[in-house]
């Protein structure tokens, strides 16, 4: 088996992760058949019923679009087991129990085909143990699968072989979810908890331990270990309620219960207040109280001292901040070794413990320190592993602090470190590979052809790849875009990149996309736009309040203007461009997306145009380019006639400055096409781009004409959509100039105060949104707005 | 045929039972509903020869699509009436209904016909939106401010007259969570027994495992919208649906519905050649135009109207059924004009019964025919509010 072919796959279990699983995998065009137990009572299905219904409600959303849902059929083990032998794959997924789990293998066993993968999506329990349950035949297919919640965004999937899984399957599972299912994945040991688990568990074991230490409070905690510490913004305990404290004491349990021997062992108990937390059932979000309380708008937290909850209130004190401001990773960690203060110590402990325990237990659990870094930050969100982070801090310089505070006794147990640590090494992370405590040599990336998709990988502390400014040949570049090749990949397609912060496109930048399509026009077959994530978050507005402020409202109608001209060479371009886009694209970022001769976008792309926001409408050819395309759709449809029945969701898409929540989303809303090309994992947009400009030059590529004889529903069209802001604007909805902003982006959608049914060409509507757009930066309530979401990144609803 | 103002006598009311938008009639076509109707009215008539009917003028609040092309002379053949029977579709919003029957009576009352049919259909499931297949708003509209109640959603309106008559949420709330539970007390007695027909369809259905179309037949008997575990709790969480700090809310609003309605009308001719007995007699209606911000005071404008004409006080009506559009709208008719709660819509009201815009008002006239026979009462009357400002007030009286 090189390549796994699943065509249909059945998840057993409906609970919060299987049902989860089963909508991304749905997501991914692959049926499902979702099994859990028989209802005793009522329709046969009605357990996975209700958790379908429960996803429709979800959030973070399990669906990437709604139509998803469809592909997924409830199933039940006393009707639907035949079924099985159609499954490629089979996700076992019901609750940690080896007895339960046993009964279900062996129930399922004489149903299952012999080719079928089937994994368990255990987080804790023994894979090899699990393998038992089934035959012979089918153990060379089971491995473990484990997947993070929510499993649609949470990056990490830990693959747990067992002595008998054929490395055939494991390489061809690994491929499969890395490009199907977008995902990076970690090959985990079968030990208890895994890889991810195992320390990011420990590490808040640690954190709680040492809460209680430095006597800090839960907010204050999370203050210091959230994205100040590149931890996620939810920090610890916040997490903890997030997970779940009954979660989070039961995987607890599992280290206590099957690592006696981890000489860390006497501290894998939950701290007594989380226990009486579970039995008072404040289990954290979903009983809406837990370590956190939302009372109104007020959070509280528990206060252990005070048995009792007390507003949120934490500060860090301005010297610890200052340390974790220090850039130099050495420096910062000798100044917070070095500070006095509890708030600096507990986060030296905090991170001195977990490299401790990573460093002894890197051998048991993971085949090399890449897999435990990159479980980490992909299990758990932090910026960088805990290996990345000691290398960065100077491997040598922590190692000997960390010894020092194991033999004064300040550490969480008083196990040495291993020799490899100290053998004279300045890191585990090397361009040649990565340190395997397993095998004492230094392991390089995988070698699995589906990684050769990855053109820039994830980037590894201590690799130094390449970066992709750092890449490839220049072929013109100003301050905002660079124009280059990978002549390795393809010497006839250019590669446009913005290089401003955030990708903001301002005037430098939108000289540099006319001058790079210029070029690629006469010296290149095609091109990709491509960056890191995000695409684009829309227009400079630093420089749009300058011009403001010194009332050049000429140098902004110019470089609107320009805006467009951007746009429109992009549509006109004599060669292909494809639009290679991650993250966000939004405003002009997806007026560029748009005008794009094709897109590739990976499935967590969020764009919109959303000046509506800034008390603009789209102008860099967004309206123009909907206008046209509802006169496209209407003009397809049955009834041509009804123009308006096109114009009315996008100029909601407008008015409501709605983002797509998925790239699927963004072909339903009309963003994007549907003969874009959608990739699960958003590391191969950049190949995936290169090739499709290739595959379109190479079909002789022919550019479209201007759109002339374009339909627009006019003023009566103005009208009905002017009859909804009017019932909003009554109704309390909107604001007086929301009811403004909305009636301009109608009139630039309706192609002016003209006459429904008259026919214009593109220019006309260009005319039209640039006026309109100009207008409105006149406006004081606009400039209000574009001030506000400067300085604070948040919209003003005035 | 002597043309001379005579008496217009109705010798049969009948309705299907209501249903809920993209309920029970999901499938059903509102142009079958009309033949429905009109076929069991004619039915419940007597053995009149059907040549003689003048017209079946029929209520419609959006003609088109399925319900347009004139609804009623396809709803008419379909009933199996013969083609010589002609037909007229009519649209006055949602008193189209109570219209319809009024102008069949009409034209006997003037002695142009001696048969007449008034009906109402209209089926909200297969309305893409409120305001038709295709918003079409005129721009001159937003040119003026006096203009601008034209524009005006119906939500909207109802919201400026909770505002203008102080109508509070509590009260709307409660008048709403009545009228559920004056219906499904009627259902539970068998109170609607006489006014409706029990309507049989058939749904054809793809059976994807067999690859065979599956008919599935069906029987509608009781109305669908009234809820019985219907609380005030329940309605006060409920969030207003058209102004945020307002106070109208889906729970204390008309239900969106499908359903059809017919009464068939006879001059006292016909009466004697037929041997018929009639079940009431049509006395008069009356329509009005108020602001179009608050049309949901209509009937304050139509109801004296109608009495007068009438030559009755409203003290002499026994039986008032008052179109829920909005319990806000409601309130306010009721306490503006005085009138006495126990006599207006004693079996529910639009709220849990749905509104069938155009088919709600043929469909209460045969509520108050038969339940002015089965109380005992001598006059009753329709009335409702209307889109764009006018208010339509109807009298029956029973012989």
């Amino acid at each position: 088996m090189t390549k796994l072919l699943i065509k249909k796959a059945a998840v057993l279990g409906a609970g919060v992760m299987g049902a989860q699983i089963a909508a991304h995998l749905a997501n991914a065009n692959i049926p499902v058949l979702l099994f859990d137990l028989p209802a005793k009572e009522g329709p046969k299905n009605a357990i996975v019923q209700k958790a379908l219904d429960g996803l429709k409600k979800l959030q973070p959303a399990p669906f990437a679009s709604k139509s998803a849902m469809k592909f997924i059929d409830a199933a039940n083990y006393d009707d639907d087991l035949e079924a099985l032998k159609d499954c490629d794959l089979i996700i076992e997924a019901i609750a940690e129990r080896m007895d339960w789990k046993s009964d279900l293998y062996a129930k399922i066993s004489p149903f299952l085909n012999e080719n079928a993968v089937v994994a368990s999506n255990t987080s804790g329990l023994s894979i090899n143990e699990l393998s038992h349950a089934l035959p012979e035949n089918i153990r060379h297919n089971f491995c473990g699968i484990h997947f993070f919640n929510p499993p649609r965004y949470m990056n990490l999937v830990e693959i747990i072989p067992t002595k008998s899984t054929s490395a055939k399957v494991v390489d061809a599972l690994e491929s499969w979810l890395v490009s199907r299912l977008g995902k990076g994945v970690v090959r985990a040991f079968d030990t208890p908890n895994f890889v991810a688990n195992r320390i990011g568990v420990f590490s808040m074991l640690a954190v709680m331990h040492h809460t209680q230490a430095y006597d800090l409070g839960f907010d204050v905690v999370d203050a210091l270990t959230g994205p100040s510490i590149g931890r996620p913004k939810s920090a610890t305990y916040r997490t903890a309620d997030v997970v779940g404290l009954d979660v989070m004491a039961h995987a607890t349990k599992t280290m206590r219960d099957t690592l006696p021997n981890d000489p860390w062992h006497k501290h894998f108990n939950p701290p007594v207040w989380i226990e009486k937390l579970i039995e008072m059932g404040a289990l954290g979000q979903k009983t809406k109280v837990g370590i956190f309380k939302k009372v109104g708008k007020d959070i509280l937290v528990l206060d252990l001292k005070a048995q009792d909850y007390r507003p949120s209130n934490a500060v860090v004190a301005d010297e610890v901040a200052a340390i974790l401001k220090i850039k130099n990773p050495s420096e910062k960690f000798a100044a917070l070794r070095a500070s006095n203060h509890p708030q600096a110590q507990f986060l030296w402990a905090i991170f001195r413990d977990v490299f401790h325990y990573a460093a002894v237990q890197l051998e048991n659990i993971a085949d090399n320190a890449r897999d435990l870094d990159f479980a980490i930050r992909w299990g758990f969100g932090w910026a960088q592993g805990p290996f990345e982070i000691w290398q960065s801090a100077g491997w040598k310089a922590i190692a000997q602090a960390l010894a020092e505070d194991i033999a004064s006794g300040k550490t969480l147990s008083d196990t040495p470190l291993p020799a490899w640590v100290n053998d004279g090494r300045d890191g585990v992370h090397t361009p040649e590979g990565s340190w395997s405590a397993h095998s004492k040599t230094y392991v390089p990336r995988s070698g699995l052809a589906v990684y050769k998709h990855q053109i820039f990988k994830e980037p590894l502390l201590g690799e130094n790849a390449k970066t992709p400014e750092a890449s490839g040949e220049t072929l013109y570049e100003n301050e905002g875009v660079r124009l280059w090749k990978l002549p390795e990949v393809d010497n006839g397609i250019g590669i446009i990149s913005i290089k401003t912060k955030m990708h903001a496109i301002g005037d430098e930048v939108l000289d540099g996309v006319i001058e790079a399509v210029k070029f690629a026009e006469a010296n290149l077959d095609g091109a990709v736009m491509w960056h890191e994530a995000p695409f684009a978050v829309g227009a400079n507005l630093k420089k749009v309040t300058e011009a403001i402020e010194q009332s050049r409202f000429d140098i902004l109608a110019a470089m609107v203007e320009k805006f467009q001209r951007a746009s429109q060479i992009l549509k006109y371009s004599q060669v292909p461009v494809v639009t290679a886009v991650q993250g966000m694209a939004l405003g002009g970022g997806c007026e560029f997306v748009m005008h794009a001769t094709k897109r590739v976008i990976a499935l967590e792309s969020y764009i919109g145009l959303v000046e509506a926001g800034v008390g603009l409408i789209p102008a860099g050819g967004g309206c123009k380019e909907f206008a046209i395309r509802a006169a496209d759709w209407a003009a397809k449809s049955v009834t041509p006639g009804e123009l308006m029945n096109f114009i009315q969701p996008v100029f909601t898409n407008i008015a409501m400055a709605k983002v797509s929540t998925s790239a699927l989303e963004a072909i339903e809303m009309g963003f994007a096409k549907d003969t874009d090309t959608i990739l699960f994992n958003a590391h191969e947009t950049l190949h995936v781009a290169i090739k499709e400009a290739r595959a379109i030059a190479d079909a002789n590529y022919i550019p479209p004409l201007k759109a002339r004889g374009i339909v627009v529903a006019g003023r009566g069209g103005i009208a009905s959509l002017e009859m909804i802001l009017m019932n909003m604007l009554k109704g309390g909805m909107i604001s007086e100039h929301d009811y403004r902003v909305a009636k301009y982006a109608a009139i630039a959608l309706c192609g002016g105060d003209i006459e429904g049914g008259s026919l214009v060409d593109e220019e006309w509507l260009l005319i039209q949104e640039r006026t309109l757009f100009v207008e409105l930066l006149k406006n004081p309530l606009t400039q209000a707005r574009i001030k506000h979401t400067l300085e604070t990144g948040k919209p003003l609803r005035n | 045929m002597t043309k001379q103002i005579q008496d217009a006598y109705i010798v049969s009311a009948t309705r299907l039972p209501v249903a809920k938008k993209g309920g029970m009639y999901k499938h059903v076509r509102p142009d079958d509903m009309l033949a429905f109707a009109i076929k069991k009215a004619w039915e419940q008539a007597g053995d009149i020869d059907p040549h003689l009917i003048g017209d079946v003028v029929t209520g419609c609040a959006m003609p088109e699509a399925e319900q347009g092309m004139n609804v009623s002379r396809i709803g008419l053949l379909l009933a199996g009436l013969p083609d010589t029977v002609p037909g007229i579709t009519i649209n006055r919003f949602c008193s189209s209904g109570i219209n319809a029957v009024a102008d069949a009576a009409n034209q006997i009352m003037l002695g142009n016909a001696d048969v007449m049919i008034g009906a109402g259909t209209e089926s909200m499931t297969v309305m893409p939106q409120m305001m038709g297949n295709k918003i079409a708003m005129n721009p001159i509209v937003f040119e003026k401010e006096e203009n601008y109640g034209i524009a005006y959603g119906m939500g909207l309106t109802a919201e400026e007259v909770a505002k203008k008559w102080k109508v509070s949420r509590e009260d709307q709330d409660a008048f709403a969570m009545a009228s559920h539970q004056k219906a499904i007390a009627a259902i539970a007695a068998g109170h609607f027994k006489a006014e409706i027909s029990p309507f049989a369809y058939k749904e054809h259905h793809p059976d994807l495992k067999t690859g065979q179309v599956k008919i599935v037949e069906r029987l509608a008997e009781n109305d669908e919208g009234p809820r019985a575990n219907s609380s005030l709790e329940g309605l006060a969480k409920l969030r207003p649906v058209f102004n945020v700090r307002g106070s109208v809310t889906a729970g204390n609003s008309s239900q969106m519905s499908d359903g059809a309605a017919a009464v068939v009308l006879v001059s006292e001719k016909i009466l004697k050649q037929y041997n018929l007995t009639p079940l009431a007699r049509f006395v008069g209606f009356a329509v009005a135009g108020v602001p179009p911000e608050i049309m949901g005071i209509g009937p304050i404008a139509a109801i004296p109207k109608v009495l007068d004409r009438a030559g009755i006080k409203k003290e002499d009506l026994d039986w008032i059924e008052l179109n829920e559009a909005f319990a806000a709208q409601s309130l306010a008719v009721m306490r503006e004009l005085d009138l006495d709660p126990s006599k207006v819509n004693p079996l529910g009201g639009a709220i849990a019964l749905g509104h069938p815009l155009g088919a709600t008002g043929a469909i209460r006239a045969a509520t108050v025919v038969h339940n002015l026979k089965r109380t005992g009462g001598k006059y009753g009357m329709v009335t409702m509010c209307i889109g764009t400002g006018m208010g339509a007030a109807g009298i029956i009286e029973r012989l």
